[in-house]
């Protein structure tokens, strides 16, 4: 017994730190930008004490930093949902290309109906996401979806996708911020509008997710217990797929189609505490809403007025763990 | 076996005649069509006779250096395909999926950024980034037996990371659409000058994989025959390795990062006329000309009357076979 204490991984003391660190990480970021405003006026004003920088706070970094905490948290679930349900490490909504189909159908509305209410958004890129969620599992064939055709396929719709945004940007030329907001993911210029835009979606699918999580240890025991328990695993499959898509899809409807996070998020989170899934997935949530929020902060900071995109620093920073990772379970094998 | 012999190199003949014809028809078409129509007679006509008209002109400074920088960009990112899945004996390698179009890229941009801009200097910087990107994913890839898998997931990432690089040194430098243009493929802003600096590299390259072409099948067949039949494999390897970057450097150096050509083309033509390198590496340069060419009308009626980059047709059309070849090289496993 003891020695099982031991090693024994402590979630919840992992998952109270990452909050914590969540915390202090919002606080440091609302002060970082152009204008730089220290930790203690940034609590004082969110506390109503102070109004010094209140304009600036309330109005551009809060909603910027609350949406990257969303828009983190929920990629990141996506993605330990679809690595749960699909039992394959690599699964995740960026390396599945299911970000860039969402991407792409977000895109298409923007730029080809510019005139269509804002709410039709995550709608639009919920559809991408689910079309090639449904392409991906015709491919993969449902019966034996195995990583390695998985993740090939994904690769190739993920590029077609790509190539299609491609398409978009030389077609309705304009501003290249806003083409490569599509392209790489970005929280540049967003505010409340787009956190009212998220928030609803995030307050239905979390709950749902939450529910959820007691059938996604279920998932990972494979189909036969699954049935065995009395599941019906192709039904709570779809369920869980179309729930991860969902996530992933509204996430990238207002911040674009950002890499990595629904990938590391959930494999540092492993790392911390363990398989089981009513840990693993708030902890997911939380490290994806740490990473985005560096990301966004870094961005904003490296070299003020100008901004490098969430997306381009997520794939600097996610890319050589990434590789990192492929290496390391070359040599397990 | 002598008479099938002889029936196998006349329908090769066959073939290249036929491919030939559909070679020149391609170039009378890529010619002829755009925004000022001209008839593929009258466009074929035009390059044998002068007579000064304003269609001639069109042809001679417009359209004639575009489809050139096709036929060459073409046949060295097939020839640099088949060079790469002779080498690693992997199906999916290829200048794109390899890292090499994306490395060349990077070194591209970084050296317009900090150089004036000069053709052979941009050469020179795409070859060591091809060299770079090349070499990442190699010896990420290599370790524990490279799968075609685990090509294709290290080459995503890498390419993510070093394209991710470009576009942060895009935005910092705020130099605006023209290279997110050409960082999807393009070669319809092509002129005599780029034709001059590929046409050497591009020459060069394909004659010595033509002169080494026996070599080349011997590796194909795996180290231990190809030592056994007296070749110096590693001369060999770094022979035909500086032979691919010389040709897919020198090709994302005028046209920027076409995906799909190298490895869409050497899978045709091997299925077409078999394993033989002395045979596949000429159709290649061929099949790889014609696909470019052809992609570049459609590339031009797609959103007509805008050009769009060619590196979007290759795409489309290259993604249906990527997921053909990785559904079945689950089965080769």
């Amino acid at each position: 017994m003891k020695k099982t204490t031991r090693k024994q991984k402590r979630p919840l003391l992992a998952i109270l730190i990452l909050a914590v660190i969540l915390i202090v990480l919002s606080v440091i970021s609302i002060g970082i930008g152009a204008l730089y405003i220290s930790p203690d006026a940034v609590v004082t004003n969110l506390l109503g004490l102070d109004h010094s920088f209140e304009f600036i706070i309330q109005q551009y970094r809060l909603p910027r930093i609350i949406l990257a905490i969303l828009a983190g948290a929920g990629l990141a679930a996506a993605g330990a949902i679809l690595q749960g349900v699909i039992r394959n490490p690599l699964a995740s909504p960026d390396v599945v290309g299911i970000s860039k189909g969402s991407g792409l159908a977000a895109m298409a509305v923007i730029l080809i109906f510019p005139e269509s209410p804002v709410y039709v958004l995550p709608f639009s890129a919920f559809a991408g996401a689910a079309i090639i969620a449904v392409l991906l599992l015709m491919i993969a064939r449902k019966k034996s979806i195995q990583p390695s055709s998985l993740a090939l396929s994904g690769i190739a719709l993920g590029a077609v996708c790509h190539a299609g945004m491609q398409y978009m940007m030389v077609k309705f030329p304009g501003d290249v911020n806003a083409a490569l907001i599509w392209l790489t993911g970005s929280l540049w210029g967003r505010n409340w509008e787009e956190v009212k835009l998220l928030a609803p979606w995030l307050l239905i699918l979390f709950p749902i997710v939450c529910i959820l999580i007691p059938k996604l240890d279920l998932m990972s025991l494979g189909d036969e217990l699954a049935q065995g328990l009395g599941e019906n695993a192709n039904r709570l499959r779809f369920i869980l797929i179309f729930t991860a898509v969902a996530l992933a899809g509204s996430c990238v409807a207002v911040v674009g189609s950002i890499g990595f996070i629904g990938l590391l998020a959930p494999h540092i989170a492993r790392r911390l505490t363990g398989e089981k899934a009513k840990y693993l997935l708030p902890a997911s949530a939380l490290i994806g809403a740490i990473i985005l929020l560096i990301a966004d902060t870094l961005g904003r900071g490296i070299m003020p007025p100008v901004e490098i995109p969430a997306g381009i620093l997520t794939a600097v920073i996610g890319a050589p763990y990434f590789l990192y990772l492929l290496k390391f379970e070359a040599r397990k094998q | 076996m002598y008479h099938s012999a002889k029936r196998r190199s006349s329908s090769r003949l066959m073939m290249f005649i036929i491919a030939l014809i559909i070679f020149i028809f391609g170039l009378g078409l890529n010619l002829s069509v755009g925004a000022s129509d001209i008839s593929i007679i009258d466009s074929l006509k035009y390059l044998f006779v002068w007579d000064g008209s304003k269609e001639q002109l069109i042809i001679s400074t417009l359209r004639l250096p575009r489809t050139l920088i096709g036929v060459f960009v073409g046949a060295s990112l097939a020839v640099a395909g088949a060079l790469m899945q002779a080498m690693t004996r992997n199906p999916l390698a290829s200048p794109q999926i390899f890292g090499v179009n994306a490395g060349a890229s990077l070194f591209v941009v970084a050296s317009l950024v900090i150089l004036p801009a000069s053709p052979y200097s941009s050469v020179i910087f795409a070859f060591a980034g091809a060299a770079a990107g090349g070499a990442i994913v190699y010896m990420i890839a290599s370790s524990g037996g490279m799968t075609p898998v685990k090509l294709a997931l290290s080459g995503m990432a890498v390419h993510l990371f070093l394209s991710s690089m470009t576009q942060a040194i895009i935005i910092l430098n705020e130099s605006g659409e023209d290279v997110l243009y050409w960082m999807t493929g393009a070669i319809d802003g092509s002129n005599w000058q780029d034709v001059i600096t590929i046409a050497p590299f591009s020459v060069i390259g394909i004659g010595l994989a033509l002169v080494f072409s026996g070599s080349v099948s011997v590796l194909g067949l795996g180290d231990e025959t190809a030592k056994g039949l007296g070749q110096n494999m590693n001369g060999i390897r770094i022979l035909i390795s500086l032979i691919i970057l010389i040709l897919s450097g020198a090709s994302v150096a005028v046209a920027g990062p076409i995906g799909f050509v190298g490895l869409l083309v050497p899978h045709i033509v091997r299925k077409l006329i078999g394993e033989h390198y002395q045979y596949v590496l000429p159709f290649s340069a061929l099949f790889g000309a014609i696909l470019l060419v052809y992609a570049d009308v459609l590339a031009r009626w797609i959103a007509f009357p805008y050009e769009s980059p060619v590196g979007i047709v290759t795409a489309i059309i290259g993604t249906p076979f990527f997921l053909y070849l990785a559904r079945k090289g689950r089965n080769l496993k």
